[in-house]
């Protein structure tokens, strides 16, 4: 849906703009990985490499910032190439939100606290299989821009949701058993809710992957009940 | 598909294999073949409360070429239209034929229905004359009188009597050129030639020359085509003033012009109107992949 153009350094800059978008998600998706992994097994030369990298993600956040800008300022896109556009552009704002959760989770490994109970260590991992996959099956979506895996991942994040809600449950209850590590059931709810938001993140990817397709009615639009979910 | 929170591969391979799919058959954005069937309904709301023009089912022959199809559209007061389209599509025609400057062409036959307003431009007793007056045009190169400025403006309504004195039709010259914007740069020198005006502003003579005898509805062919961007903007600025009190249809290959311009967008492929909407939904939604593909700049 990107090519076509008579002018060829149309088709070239998108579809430039389309691969970088690809790489960039690439590396998040491994930030989040690696910053689950590293919670769970509580390995700070992990945290450390993925504190390392954000610059890496942010490097090509402005990058690509910039890149839009110039083929806007050049090209003047219009309709379907407009839509896409902006649609890559959104989702590069949805994988830099995705990959400051993975840096927050990592920060909170190298702080150093305590390191987090087993039961609470397996939502940890559970959860974050749960992101990572629906992470990479939106990246691939967008890398096809293919509607048909884009409207799973949508349908799919519900069930993350859920497994939030969950894992928030049994995190309180073992709380209440044992309030010493209260502090610590803090750090893992919030890593949790990182996680959450992850999967939010990879939602709204797939929906611009289907804004670009022209189906944005029925992917609809992020409602602030579906932004709000989890921890009231 | 393995999503185990073990870090191990590099980024690249976690993306899938199918690599980056960009073929055109995965284009699902618009829809409508490449193909415009003949006789396929146009897309769009071709109807307006307020319509000056009401066309229905015209068709144009020169000759034995069939240069427009069954073409239904209306034109609104107060409001631009704009007509784009590849070379050859009908655009023009479609425009010669509100004023019947087709009558001009030989072997040129229009069929169907086209009023003004409730009456029938192709009536027996239509006068012609009368209805350029109503109906004024706008071409592409500036092409005014071999006279002076003043008489360029003052020729229209001198022959269709719409002025009784000398005070008159000063004040009618005076209006026109300051509606056309022109009057500041020519109030000093109106008995000069206005062929020695520049590009842009002979164009600006042109509209005032259009607008002198008081007319409905103000076509124009392509009026920016030879003139430079702030020329151009210029003419741009004065048909979004001259909306407030006129009907516009413009002609225009530049698709941004369209876009800045007017509030209806009609799009003309082969002969036939494709698709006419607001211009804000064609230029950010257009239903039909033929507009899609040419505004987008894929054929044309």
């Amino acid at each position: 849906m990107l090519e076509g153009h008579i002018s060829k350094a149309f088709d070239g800059a998108l579809a430039g703009l389309h691969i970088r978008i690809v790489e960039m998600g690439g590396l998040v998706l491994d930030q989040v990985r690696e910053a689950a992994y590293a919670y769970t097994e509580w390995d700070v030369e992990f945290a450390e490499h993925v504190l390392q990298r954000e610059a890496e993600v942010n490097a090509y956040d402005a990058s690509l910032d910039e890149e839009q800008l110039t083929l806007i300022a050049r090209r003047q896109p219009v309709a379907g190439d407009l839509r896409a556009t902006i649609a890559m552009s959104k989702a590069v704002g949805e994988l830099e939100r995705a990959g400051d959760e993975a840096k927050k989770i990592a920060r909170t490994v190298m702080r150093q606290g305590r390191r987090p109970g087993a039961g609470s260590s397996r939502d940890v991992r559970h959860l974050g299989q749960l992101a990572v996959s629906l992470l990479r099956a939106a990246l691939e979506a967008f890398d096809r821009l293919d509607v048909a895996p884009a409207f799973e991942v949508i349908a799919r994040d519900g069930d993350l949701d859920l497994e939030y809600s969950a894992g928030l449950r049994r995190l309180l209850t073992r709380a209440l058993e044992d309030p010493r590590h209260f502090e610590t059931t803090l750090e893992t709810a919030f890593v949790l809710k990182s996680l959450e938001r992850i999967g939010d993140h990879a939602r709204n990817l797939a929906r611009h992957v289907c804004s670009m397709s022209g189906h944005a009615e029925q992917a609809g639009e992020p409602t602030a009940a579906s932004r709000a979910s989890g921890l009231t | 598909m393995d999503a185990s929170g073990t870090p191990e591969e590099p980024h690249r391979r976690h993306i899938g294999e199918g690599g980056l799919n960009l073929k055109p058959s995965a284009r699902t954005a618009a829809s409508g073949s490449l193909e415009h069937r003949a006789g396929e309904k146009t897309l769009g709301q071709i109807s307006v409360e307020n319509a000056v023009f009401t066309c229905r089912d015209v068709n144009v022959f020169y000759g034995s070429k069939h240069a427009l199809r069954n073409v239904s559209i209306d034109v609104g007061r107060r409001q631009v239209l704009a007509m784009i389209g590849p070379s050859g599509c009908g655009k023009s025609t479609f425009l010669r034929c509100l004023n019947r400057m087709n009558d001009t062409i030989a072997g040129a036959r229009v069929t169907g229905s086209i009023h003004l307003d409730k009456t029938d431009i192709h009536d027996k007793r239509q006068d012609v004359v009368q209805l350029r007056a109503r109906v004024g045009m706008v071409f592409q190169k500036p092409n005014p009188f071999p006279k002076s400025i003043y008489e360029n403006v003052a020729y229209g309504p001198r022959i269709h009597g719409i002025t009784r004195s000398r005070a008159d039709l000063d004040e009618v010259v005076c209006t026109s050129l300051q509606r056309a914007g022109l009057w500041d740069e020519v109030k000093d020198r109106l008995n000069r030639p206005g062929t020695g005006l520049s590009g842009g502003q002979q164009q600006r003579l042109c509209i005032a020359r259009a607008i002198a005898v008081q007319p409905e509805v103000i076509l124009m062919d392509e009026p920016c085509s030879a003139l430079d961007p702030v020329a151009t903007a210029r003419v741009e600025d004065l048909i979004e003033e001259l909306r407030e009190s006129y009907a516009i249809g413009i002609v225009t290959h530049s698709m941004q012009q369209a876009a800045r311009v007017s509030q209806r967008t009609a799009y003309f492929h082969m002969g036939s109107l494709i698709e006419v909407g607001e211009t804000d939904r064609i230029f950010t939604n257009p239903r039909h992949r033929l507009t899609e593909d040419y505004i987008t700049g894929r054929f044309g």
